[in-house]
């Protein structure tokens, strides 16, 4: 293995112009095109009807009250608490009291089978031109014998970066590419390929704005917070009884205790 | 131009209103030009789609009804309507300020409460509709209905500061305190580090004070209100409402201690959770503080000092006002 000073390959000078330019060309239209694509397959998120709002929103409040109780007497905190842990047991404010205790079937409701609509046509749109051009630059830019004058054949070679790496990174840039001895430095079509996929975002946010749909990388970050859409559910009278038992244990304090002395120290400290 | 496009016109007082009419024809004009009307897929090329842009239509639209300046809002409107539809629940609140604003008579409001209900029929969460409808009905004079406009309101949206900073300044209006009290607490529940709230809580306590005949009552009153002063001006330094409360409600406390010693000691009830009353010598010092802040206000702002503009004119000569009557009571 004395190969390693430093390998000399004739490369073709065109395939800058016939290989380099027309990958990260295509991979920045198709960046865009997923961009519109995405925009337009986007469905309108529904609004939501009164009582599933109004549910959310008690809820809201309950938490609400579970951080800002200081801010109120102790009286008048006593008095919200009672008022809300009586009314969520009763469940008055369920948007289905009817239906307590049901486990909700994420299929037989239709807003939830919409997500998952509208999840999928996301996925499609991101998943059918990248597989379409990893596809397309895999049957044309390999198997291609760049080098006519070096002793191996060395297929799909495009551009050799301008600094030295370790050979871990053999995987990453020499992606479809079978020789052992071939320096690092050398990458591959299809290796160019995965690079321009990931590290575009810059461009995408300099042509399309900074929220664009354009980078897979974001987008499925959001899936992942946003968990799968099957679990997304659970019973609501469960929640609401969850939330009684939070805002019971609490311990009242009132902002408004020493708050005289806290000011003149305060003011104190800060002669006028 | 340093006029204030971006900001809220509900913020901005009533010379920038009619300043920011005047130009309004100048803007709307620099966003007709000849290639802003091109044909569709040479216009995507001229875009010149931005928030702003519709912050500035929308502000100059409120600009301009508030100065009667009904063509001018009307142009405003169209553009909105043509870039977002009608059915945006925006514009419908929009198109119904304007019906609002030149109504000439009980028709034409008639008419703007005609398109708010329809639209709430179809879809009750519109809840900017349902709350221009309740402003209406406040401003027709029908208190009850809008009150209990604003009730349904918060039960389908219990979290909604606005609609119960409201319903407390409906209740306060027509005196009852108790609910106006209450619905300020739900204002602070939600923004807990509200400063004027706090002070307007104070306000609304004091003013229940003043009506209280029972003296343990209202020593209880003008304590918790004193507090909530407190609160107001260690939240924002040099709040000029919550100092001017401040010295108010001190000097009444003082005043109330001193005519009637001995009922101070039986105010505070460890059961309710009330609070002790501050002792008078904490109230003083207060005092003291309050008229000291109040005198250093009144003068940096009156001589027009840098950083200490934009005091409401109102309310300086009414702390001026305040800190003379104390002097001349001390003089006396």
């Amino acid at each position: 293995m004395a190969a390693q000073m430093d390998q000399q390959i004739h490369r073709d000078p065109a395939l800058f112009y016939w290989i380099l330019l027309p990958i990260t060309v295509v991979m920045i239209l198709t960046g865009i095109l997923r961009h519109y694509m995405s925009t337009l397959l986007q469905t309108t998120p529904k609004r939501q009807i009164i009582e599933k709002l109004r549910e959310q929103r008690y809820l809201l409040r309950s938490q609400g009250l579970r951080v800002a109780f200081p801010q109120i007497s102790k009286s008048a905190f006593e008095k919200r608490k009672e008022w809300w842990i009586d009314n969520a047991k009763e469940g008055k404010f369920l948007a289905d009291p009817e239906a307590r205790g049901a486990k909700p079937n994420p299929i037989s409701d239709p807003a939830m089978m919409e997500n998952m609509m509208g999840a999928m046509k996301g996925n499609v749109a991101m998943m059918v031109p990248q597989s379409l051009i990893m596809g397309w630059i895999n049957a044309f830019f390999s198997g291609y014998v760049i080098s006519w004058y070096g002793n191996a054949n060395v297929y799909g070679v495009v551009v050799k970066l301008p600094f030295p790496l370790t050979p871990q990174f053999k995987q990453m840039l020499q992606a479809g590419v079978g020789t052992r001895d071939l320096d690092v430095r050398w990458v591959s079509s299809l290796s160019w390929y995965f690079l321009t996929l990931f590290g575009l975002q810059p461009v995408y946010n300099f042509i399309l704005g900074s929220n664009n749909a354009a980078a897979q990388v974001t987008q499925q970050m959001a899936q992942a917070q946003m968990g799968s859409p099957m679990g997304g559910a659970d019973n609501p009278d469960k929640i609401f009884a969850a939330e009684v038992e939070n805002l019971e244990v609490i311990e009242h304090w009132y902002i408004l205790d020493g708050v005289e002395e806290r000011l003149i120290k305060k003011l104190e400290a800060t002669p006028i | 131009m340093s006029l204030p496009l971006l900001q809220p016109s509900t913020a901005t007082s009533f010379p920038t209103s009619i300043a920011l009419t005047a130009q309004a024809p100048s803007f709307l004009k620099s966003q007709s030009t000849w290639f802003a009307a091109l044909p569709y897929p040479l216009s995507l090329l001229t875009n010149t789609e931005s928030q702003e842009k519709w912050q500035i239509y929308e502000n100059l639209f409120l600009a301009s009804l508030r100065t009667g300046a009904d063509a001018t809002a009307w142009q405003c409107l169209e553009a909105l309507v043509a870039r977002f539809g009608k059915t945006n629940d925006r514009v419908i609140a929009l198109h119904g300020l304007y019906l609002e604003a030149t109504a000439k008579d009980e028709h034409g409001l008639a008419a703007a409460m005609r398109l708010y209900e329809e639209v709430l029929i179809e879809d009750p969460t519109k809840f900017s509709i349902r709350k221009r409808r309740a402003a209406l009905l406040r401003s027709a004079g029908k208190t009850a209905e809008a009150a209990q406009a604003l009730v349904n309101i918060l039960d389908a949206s219990p979290t909604d500061a606005e609609a119960w900073a409201e319903l407390a300044d409906l209740y306060l209006s027509q005196g009852a305190f108790d609910q106006a009290v209450f619905s300020l607490e739900e204002v602070l529940l939600v923004m807990p580090n509200a400063w004027n709230m706090h002070a307007k809580l104070g306000e609304v306590l004091y003013l229940q004070a003043s009506r209280t005949e029972s003296v343990g009552e209202k020593a209880r009153l003008l304590a918790e209100s004193f507090r909530r002063f407190c609160r107001s001006v260690e939240l924002c330094d040099d709040y000029l409402r919550g100092y001017y409360g401040l010295k108010l409600t001190s000097t009444r406390l003082l005043e109330l201690r001193s005519t009637s010693q001995k009922q101070q000691q039986n105010t505070s009830d460890p059961s309710t959770g009330d609070l002790a009353p501050p002792s008078t010598e904490t109230v003083k010092k207060l005092n003291a503080i309050a008229t000291a802040k109040l005198g250093e206000i009144v003068r940096r702002a009156s001589s027009g000092e840098k950083g200490w503009d934009g005091f409401s004119k109102a309310e300086l000569s009414a702390a001026r006002d305040l800190l003379d009557k104390s002097t001349l009571k001390i003089e006396r």
